[in-house]
């Protein structure tokens, strides 16, 4: 016999018990897990995209607020307030590079994707795509699309065949090698067509403005401030202020999980009440045998910290099967929900430190009936009928 | 004297305060000699129990003292207290004795835990103790699927977990029939032809008939009258 072996049979001896506090810190910690993986999943996409954008500035349509910097990070829609003039007039200061974008939508198949009108020649150079498959635009304005290779991939489209965009047959020309950002997901077409296809005539959604000199970003947005009545945001303020977004919806997710893992601290201090009440007599007789209170204080907090150690290792495997399945439907938008390439991040040492947090919440949970049971005198434990 | 293993010196015992103060003992002498058999007899409620847990360290007097092989146990803390009861003393009680959701062996195994036996030896050193009582092929039987006797037998090979020299006991044939009694007396016999020490709280004639030493508590006090024939 071990203290550990005693523990263990007085945790089953009352099986349904024992499996319905379990449970209770299953869900806590499971929920915990979940939302922590789905935190961490939102947020290095988001680092992802931005990187992806490859842009330090970037020239939104007045009065943008931080759910268009979203937008931007994710590809969904967006108004399309920039004029040409504007465009041009960007493109006009020297030091910097300025490439506009029309971000639209459509569908393939009845299922919603992303399409970017893009200038040809010097998006490519941006973002420095290469081609997987096929031919890019042979011109600034040549009709034709160029995809992203996991969209490609979905939809089984090579070059040669051809998609379906506001009533008119497009040819897809090429396929881009993965990027791992969105991208991957998106419909590209020249910037002039997707304005003629979707009646923009002459408008963008946003411009992306690279620096030649980083120390300078400052300078340039206020010398765009100065030639056309925009917003300008760098890319770090476009990533914070998303980032403090999504860390509002984490902290707010955490926080429920945490009322329900202080309702399943209560489950076990509700379960341990009632088995020193049932084992008082036992208590008694371990003291007539020897056992200190020190020992019988330790092997009632063991026998809460089983509790906290089984149910965080189960609430991190459910949690963490939970976030791979919840993962696609929460943090990406609608048009790339359904497509692979959703990456849940679940870090080891997060559920290492969950079992750890699971075990010492069961612990403390457990210091209150260990001290009841340790401060029993012996003869009234042996007297009690 | 040397050959006394537990001296009693004025031990006081009362409960409560004020007009509601119990005297549950009023000032007991006594001396244990080693080896013997002596039975405590008296009425309910007269205070053989509480001397009982007096001389085993469960419960503190309000005054007084005791004396186990020359040291006074109650100056000893908590934790060297409980050493003591591990390692000189067995506990058998009337009623539930044994932690119910272990077997036999592991009851045993448990005392043997307490007083630092290592877990490789606690096996074999269970299985001989079962035999002492004649309970070897019962080893893996859980408390309820034991008769009375044979649970107060397992009781008694657990109070001798530890080889202590003296055993306490509480009534242990309290609730058997005469044939379970006649089980553990024998045991119990055999134990002090053995040189253990056995102090026997009883409410039984009999029983009182066979010890070599009779303390009768009354009113919290020991009279002294080894002839005496209990009227209950």
């Amino acid at each position: 016999m071990t203290p550990s072996k005693l523990v263990f049979k007085n945790l089953v001896r009352r099986r349904g018990r024992f499996i319905f506090t379990l449970l209770g810190i299953m869900i806590g910690m499971g929920s915990f897990v979940t939302f922590m993986a789905l935190g961490g999943s939102l947020k290095s996409q988001i680092e992802r995209e931005s990187a992806a954008l490859g842009a330090n500035l970037v020239v939104t349509p007045k009065g943008s607020c931080a759910y268009e910097q979203v937008s931007i990070l994710t590809g969904e829609q967006l108004p399309t307030t920039i004029t040409g003039d504007e465009v041009a007039s960007i493109s006009s200061i020297e030091g910097m590079t300025a490439i506009p974008y029309l971000a639209e939508r459509s569908a393939i198949d009845n299922r919603p994707v992303s399409v970017m009108g893009v200038l040809p020649e010097e998006t490519i150079k941006f973002k420095n795509w290469k081609l997987d498959q096929g031919g890019y635009f042979p011109a600034d304005d040549s009709e034709g699309a160029v995809l992203g290779s996991i969209l490609a991939e979905q939809f089984g489209l090579l070059p040669g065949a051809e998609i379906r965009i506001r009533g008119s047959q497009i040819k897809v020309l090429g396929v881009l090698e993965e990027t791992g950002g969105k991208d991957d997901l998106t419909v590209f077409l020249s910037l002039p067509q997707a304005q003629r296809l979707y009646d923009q005539e002459g408008l963008v959604s946003y411009v992306a403005v690279r620096v030649d000199r980083l120390d300078e970003v400052e300078l340039y947005a206020n010398k765009i401030k100065e030639k056309v009545s925009l917003g300008v945001v760098s890319d770090k303020q476009m990533r914070s202020s998303v980032l403090s977004i999504v860390g509002t919806v984490n902290i707010t997710l955490q926080l429920i999980a945490a009322v329900a893992i202080l309702a399943a601290a209560f489950g076990i201090v509700n379960t341990m009440m009632t088995a020193t009440y049932e084992r008082k007599r036992e208590i008694g007789i371990l003291q007539a045998m020897g056992a200190t209170r020190t020992g019988v204080f330790r092997l009632f907090l063991l026998e809460s910290g089983v509790y906290g150690l089984i149910g965080g290792i189960g609430g991190a495997a459910l949690g963490g099967v939970a976030a791979v399945f919840a993962t696609p439907y929460i943090s990406q938008n609608a048009a790339t929900s359904f497509v692979k390439g959703a990456q849940v991040s679940i870090d080891p040492l997060m559920l290492l430190g969950a079992i750890l947090f699971s075990t010492l919440v069961a612990m403390i949970a457990g210091l209150y009936p260990a001290i009841k049971a340790s401060k029993l005198s012996p003869v009234e434990a042996i007297s009690y009928e | 004297m040397s050959d006394s293993v537990i001296t009693v010196n004025n031990l006081v015992k009362e409960y409560g305060s004020g007009a509601a103060m119990v005297k549950a003992l009023r000032g007991v002498d006594l001396e244990i000699a080693r080896g013997s058999f002596t039975c405590i007899v008296g009425p309910s409620g007269h205070g053989k129990s509480t001397l009982m847990h007096m001389l085993g360290g469960l419960d503190h007097p309000t005054s007084g003292s005791v004396t186990i092989d020359g040291q006074e146990i109650f100056q000893l803390g908590n934790k060297d207290l409980a050493r003591l009861r591990a390692q000189k003393i067995g506990f058998v009680f009337q009623f539930f004795n044994l932690l119910q959701s272990l077997t036999a062996t592991e009851n045993i195994e448990t005392a043997l835990m307490l007083a630092g036996v290592p877990e490789e030896q606690q096996k074999k050193r269970a299985k001989e103790l079962l035999q002492i009582v004649g309970l070897e092929e019962k080893a893996n039987a859980k408390p309820r699927q034991l008769s009375g006797g044979q649970q107060q037998r397992v009781a008694i090979a657990r109070a001798l977990a530890n080889d202590p020299p003296i055993l306490l006991m509480d009534e242990p044939t309290g609730n058997l029939d005469s044939e379970a009694e006649a089980e553990v007396m024998s045991v119990l016999e055999a134990l002090n032809r053995q040189g253990k020490t056995i102090i026997f709280v009883t409410h039984s004639n009999e029983i009182a008939a066979r010890a070599e030493h009779l303390i009768l508590v009354r009113d919290g006090q020991v009279d002294f009258t080894p002839s005496l024939k209990i009227a209950s």
